[in-house]
């Protein structure tokens, strides 16, 4: 009985309070990102005015004004989008065609697909650029987005095909019977009732395209570079600059963490790759 | 057309585009990896230029193997991703099973758990080596001094001054050095993995078989061997999704080795690349395709281990 009344105990006090230490610990470091972009960045070292100090907008002011912010942005606006919306049209068909009518050689391709993922991108980064400089697509949006779609084509066609495999395929025979052909498959049938999936797979392949750093910031120079590159070229190691490097960090990484808290639910679906129900 | 033809089809685009982006730039790699291939030669500018007539054989493969960073950065690169695997799914599990019981604000709580996967990783990087890990103008340094002061003033005190004089000046840690900067790395990276751990671990903890549980309490189960024998053998599977996704993106980490230490003594094999790409770009096709076979002999080992259970 004792264990009992002792684990209530701590059901009732112990649980909240180590959770909510747990979850604060966890959001501190951003917590502090943000509180410090709003320090000036003489402030932003002094210890007296850790926690205590007079905001300022400073920092926004002059990311705006001298880091052309807005650019890099909408760079990155750009990129994210075509590339989503483009590994959607590829993916989807795949998966469909995987999910609704294997053959004995879907599993390899599956697994063959995920094993592109492992190959190490500075492995290939330099005959990329290579060609890319060939062919006059160096610093194009372009190639952001075409590299972009390809790193993660396998990661969209696993979430989607794991989806669409728990739909059952009378539904979709049911179709046919109508006389609808493939394409009204896809889109009147399919798409209406894997929508939540494939919202979620949406919404991850744009969080890793917004995130990518490596290819984006090797592939551009200025005319394409997004909001990574924005940070690659702020991390000076030394000095002065929390302010500064807070507030340009906090803006490249707000619209994104926002996205997630309101998404989180669909998206840990997604990433459970359908091995966890 | 027949029935199934064409959907079958329909997955030829993504095979191909998939084809062609594995096939060509590791063909290139491959033949840049026998060449004579240097971006910048004053004495041999016929280097410049990739060309068959510039063949090196084994070459650049042999001097690759005896420079000394290449053993290193092979033994870098498995400590970082065993290191990170291990404490992902540690506090992976521990903080899932703290959590997944209703609490007050448990919605709340999930939300600031998660945020860190959200971030950037150039942004993590950046954000933990400066203004949390610096050893005089981060966090650190600045709790390590306020604790120095603290001391100080204790030593002032009349009678228990001669006890805390004992006491060493605490010093802060760099962590740009080349001992530490693979420890700042392993941290700020499961910092920002463990959500993702926690949150597939809880998913996975709200299937589990409540009926199994009370049966065993009712057995006299402890807490302990519930975990033990009920829950753990629950989240074999999760564990072996964590597992296989965080090394594809691990082995490839790159963003934070570069900012933390630009690779000073904590080199991983994508960074070796890139500082021989610096120039040789022979030695780092070579290198490449060390990495190539790195990846694959784990990616087999992972995909046979996670593959079964995922396709059912």
């Amino acid at each position: 009985m004792a264990i009992v009344a002792q684990s209530s105990k701590f059901s009732i006090y112990g649980r909240p309070v180590l959770a909510w230490g747990v979850g604060l610990m966890f959001f501190f470091p951003i917590f502090w990102m943000v509180l410090t972009s709003f320090k000036t960045d003489a402030d932003a070292v002094k210890p007296e005015n850790l926690i205590f100090f007079t905001p300022t907008l400073e920092n926004y002011l002059n990311m705006t004004e001298n880091y052309d912010y807005w650019r890099f942005a909408r760079n990155s606006v750009i990129s994210a989008v075509s590339a989503t919306i483009f590994t959607l049209f590829v993916s989807v068909p795949a998966a469909y065609a995987m999910a609704f009518n294997p053959t004995r050689a879907t599993k390899d391709v599956l697994m063959w697909m995920l094993s592109t993922k492992m190959l190490p991108a500075a492995a290939v980064l330099y005959p990329m650029i290579f060609l890319a400089k060939g062919i006059g697509l160096y610093d194009t949006h372009i190639l952001v987005i075409t590299v972009l779609s390809l790193i993660n084509l396998p990661i969209a066609v696993w979430m989607l095909f794991t989806y669409f495999k728990e739909i059952p395929k009378d539904i979709i025979e049911a179709g046919k019977m109508d006389g609808v052909n493939t394409w009204g498959e896809i889109k009147e049938i399919l798409v209406p009732l894997a929508w939540g999936g494939i919202a979620s797979t949406a919404l991850l392949v744009f969080i890793f395209c917004w995130n990518e750093a490596y290819w984006t910031v090797r592939l551009t120079t200025i005319d394409a570079a997004t909001l990574s590159k924005l940070i690659e070229g702020n991390r000076a190691p030394e000095g002065l600059f929390f302010g500064r490097l807070s507030a340009v960090s906090t803006a490249a990484v707000g619209p994104i963490v926002v996205l997630g808290w309101f998404c989180q639910k669909q998206l840990v679906q997604g990433l459970t790759f359908g091995a966890v129900k | 057309m027949s029935d199934r033809k064409l959907p079958r089809l329909l997955q030829t685009p993504a095979v191909l585009l998939l084809l062609v982006w594995m096939l060509v730039p590791l063909g290139m790699t491959l033949y840049f990896s026998f060449i004579r291939y240097v971006l910048n030669s004053l004495r041999r500018p016929e280097w410049t230029t990739p060309s068959l007539s510039n063949w090196r054989g084994f070459g650049n493969y042999e001097f690759v193997l005896k420079s000394k960073d290449f053993v290193l950065a092979i033994q870098n690169s498995l400590f970082i991703v065993c290191s990170i695997l291990f404490l992902t799914v540690i506090l992976g599990i521990l903080i899932a099973v703290l959590i997944n019981k209703s609490f007050p604000g448990q919605g709340i709580v999930r939300v600031l758990l998660i945020s860190p996967f959200f971030v950037m990783p150039a942004v993590n990087a950046v954000l933990w080596i400066n203004m949390i890990l610096d050893p005089v103008l981060g966090l650190q340094g600045i709790a390590v001094a306020g604790i120095n002061d603290l001391l100080e003033g204790l030593r002032q005190m009349p009678v228990l001054g001669g006890f805390f004089s004992l006491w060493p000046e605490f010093e802060p840690i760099s962590f740009r050095a080349t001992q530490t900067s693979a420890i700042a790395v392993i941290m700020m990276v499961t910092w920002q993995w463990t959500p993702f751990a926690v949150l597939i671990f809880m998913t996975s903890l709200q299937s589990e078989d409540q009926q199994q549980k009370e049966a065993a309490v009712l057995d006299g189960a402890g807490t302990w061997s519930q975990f033990r024998f009920l829950t753990l053998p629950h989240l074999g599977r999760p564990i072996a999704i964590v597992v296989m996704i965080q090394a594809i993106f691990h082995l490839s980490l790159y963003a934070e080795i570069e900012i933390v230490s630009r690779g000073n003594g904590n080199k991983n094999l994508p960074y070796l690349i890139g500082e021989f790409a610096n120039n040789n770009i022979g030695a780092a096709s070579a290198t490449g395709i060390f990495a190539v076979i790195l990846a694959n002999i784990v990616a087999i080992f992972l995909l046979r281990m996670v593959g079964k259970t995922l396709m059912e």
